[in-house]
């Protein structure tokens, strides 16, 4: 057998996609009970500038010692140097991050996936309809859009959450309420006595909104349940199959291709997605 | 690609001198069954093996392994480096170096694997032809044949081999480690004739007409259903498929819990929290539509990205399953709508 001492041939792994970048929170705001909004920056500063993105990709959020969740972008593709993260409290990684300080240290990696078509999106009117926690990647394009609002038409926007504590980033929806360009709609299942919202499920919201069929694209993300009814109100408005986007959450163990997890149909989420259009939603099988 | 002729008793010559600038791996026989280990000497080499029981994967994609170590205080990654020796796989059959160029496909295309990847360059193949066992179906696929994903492969003609030399470094062994001889054109014959016998030696009739579009117009068949119920969820098949290469990742902290690991290890579909999520969910709670999920990926998901199906017909799932399922029985129950 080989006499050569095989420590003589380990390599360095070049590039490691597996390898998180050490990011600091540098905000943390509570937004309900159970979601926090984290600000990070990655702290070598040549990969924060160029880390760039899209609405609707995501990133691993790594705790060395704990393991790494998907977590969507939040903030806008617009502004660079940072990157937020809308997190609720769901397990072992989330867990972990809920009890970070401002200043602590995490490990990010990506940006990975598919986002929203924002440039095939300009010149058209958006429909963006969100559910629960189905916000924190729209938040993304909401913002996108807003910093390129003059690229856009009408741009409609539904928003359900189950209580008036559970609407998230509502301190900027309370402020877009009195905006003509946007049309913001929030909705909740089971108001209070200090909700001046619409009261139930976001499908029911279709009626009062108008849609140029011919001349709009949807984006949906919320629970699983919520996509066929949603996407029922889009179809009956007469929206095209390929115009309306979804945004998939599946189990991730590497965001790049490879675990297996995140397999959907015959695509895999994480590369082929997490935003995939109806159509190819509906190829999907088992996806909706 | 270039040929020669290497007298059978030239092997222990190119064993040994492949020993001493490699580690060599090749199937060897254990209990009655054949495995892949490395080897000192060629007469440990079992170069007429039927199939091992586990594939050569682990060679470049280990059951276990550490991708990184980590400081929890700053986050940092100590260290990620890749074990990767110089190795020989020595003896692989057709099916297996298949299977490798469609691990290949997955793991040193977008985003590289590095571990994989640091394995696989570090490692020469040598291929060895064979003769097909009854759990065999590789003519079903055209795994039957490869013709690159080697450096050599000798197929086997009584008492001398026909030597695909595919990489330079394959012909460098020979040239370094034994005689070999110009191929006339009767070797070539011979190899034809040889070949042909080989072909003829299938008895598996496996119809694959249509494969994507059954998989997809009978997702909702009752014989899924039938096989869930057969299923244990144990897992063997991913485990003793050349080309499953699933895996999870946990992290392992230190006693101090100041360091730690992060590993990954071999996974499977079938297993009931692989598609599990947050809040409760699971994609695929149910057996049959985790049974359903394997043949689906392997037949269509994976076509649909690399053209080719993700199996290469070695019949090692099906010698694996304590419930006897296996893609022949699958494939037919698609063809006809009932499980046999
Ligand atoms: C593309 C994408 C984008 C996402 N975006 C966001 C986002 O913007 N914000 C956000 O908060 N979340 C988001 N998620 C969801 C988030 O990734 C999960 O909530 C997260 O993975 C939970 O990780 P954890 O370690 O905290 O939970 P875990 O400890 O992994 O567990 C969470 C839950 O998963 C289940 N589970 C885990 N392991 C198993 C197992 N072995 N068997 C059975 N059940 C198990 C359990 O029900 C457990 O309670 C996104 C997910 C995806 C795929
Ligand atoms: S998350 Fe690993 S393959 Fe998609």
């Amino acid at each position: 057998m080989s006499v050569i001492p095989q420590d003589a041939y380990r390599r360095d792994a070049e590039t490691n996609p597996y390898r998180p970048w050490p990011a600091r929170i540098t905000s943390i705001i509570d937004l309900t009970e159970t979601e926090k909004l984290f600000e990070f920056r990655i702290i070598d500063p040549e990969i924060r500038e160029s880390f760039t993105f899209q609405s609707g990709q995501f990133v691993e959020l790594s705790i060395f010692g704990v393991g790494e969740a998907p977590i969507s972008i939040s903030s806008a593709p617009s502004k660079q140097g940072f990157v937020e993260l809308c997190v609720r409290c769901a397990g072992d990684v989330t867990g972990a991050l809920h009890a970070k300080q401002c200043g602590d240290v995490v490990g990010i990696r990506g940006p990975f996936g598919r986002g929203f078509p924002f440039q095939e999106m300009k010149g058209h009117d958006v429909l963006l309809v969100a559910g629960g926690l189905g916000i924190a990647p729209l938040k993304s394009l909401i913002n996108h859009i807003h910093d390129e609002r003059h690229e856009f038409g009408k741009v409609t926007i539904l928003y359900g959450a189950k209580n008036p504590a559970e609407v998230l980033f509502r301190y900027q929806f309370d402020m877009w309420k009195h905006r003509d360009d946007f049309d913001l709609i929030l909705t909740v299942d089971e108001p209070d006595e200090s909700w001046d919202g619409e009261r139930g499920l976001v499908t029911g919201l279709f009626d009062q909104i108008e849609v140029d069929p011919d001349n709009t694209y949807g984006a949906i993300c919320g629970p699983p349940v919520m996509y066929k009814y949603v996407i029922d109100e889009m179809r009956k408005k007469h929206m095209d199959v390929d115009k309306i986007y979804v945004s998939f959450e599946r189990r991730m163990k590497c965001g790049i291709g490879k675990c297996g997890h995140c397999g959907v149909g015959h695509q895999y989420t994480c590369v082929d997605g997490p935003v995939f259009n109806y159509w190819e939603a509906m190829n999907l099988q088992g996806a909706i | 690609m270039f040929f020669r002729m290497v007298e059978k008793d030239q092997i222990a010559d190119l064993v040994r001198g492949l020993a001493s600038e490699y580690e060599v791996v090749g199937p060897v026989e254990k209990q009655g069954r054949f495995v892949f280990a490395p080897v000192t000497g060629a007469e440990e080499l079992r170069l007429d093996y039927d199939t091992t029981l586990l594939p050569p994967k682990r060679w470049f994609f280990p059951p276990e392994e550490t991708i990184m170590r980590f400081r929890t205080a700053d986050e940092e990654v100590t260290d990620d480096e890749v074990f990767a020796p110089p190795r020989v796989l020595f003896g692989l059959h057709p099916c297996d170096i298949n299977a490798l160029l469609l691990m290949d496909n997955v793991f040193t295309r977008d985003y590289v694997d590095p571990y994989y990847k640091a394995r696989r360059d570090n490692t020469l193949v040598v291929g060895v032809s064979c003769t097909p066992s009854d759990t065999c179906f590789c003519n079903v696929w055209d795994t039957d044949e490869v013709h690159w994903g080697f450096d050599v492969f000798l197929t086997d003609l009584g008492d001398r081999y026909y030597a695909s030399l595919r990489t330079v470094k394959g012909a460098e062994l020979l040239d370094d480690y034994v005689k070999s001889s110009e191929v006339t054109e009767e070797d070539t014959a011979e190899f034809q004739r040889v070949v042909g016998e080989f072909k003829q030696a299938f008895d598996n009739d496996v119809d694959t007409t249509q494969l994507p579009v059954l998989l997809d117009a009978k997702f909702d068949s009752p014989i899924w259903d039938e096989f869930g119920e057969q299923c244990l969820s144990c897992g063997a098949c991913s485990m003793v498929c050349p080309t499953c290469y699933c895996f999870d990742v946990t992290d392992r902290l230190a006693p101090d819990q100041k360091s730690g690991r992060r590993v990954r290890t071999w996974d499977s579909c079938q297993f009931k929290e692989f598609a599990a999520v947050a809040h409760g969910q699971n994609f695929r709670e149910g057996r049959a539509s985790r049974v359903k999920y394997r043949y689906y990926h392997k037949q269509w998901g994976y076509l649909s990205k690399f053209e080719r199906v993700l199996c290469v017909g070695c019949g090692r799932c099906a010698r694996a399953c304590p419930s006897d399922i296996s893609p022949v029985r699958v494939i037919e129950a698609l063809q006809t709508g009932g499980v046999r």
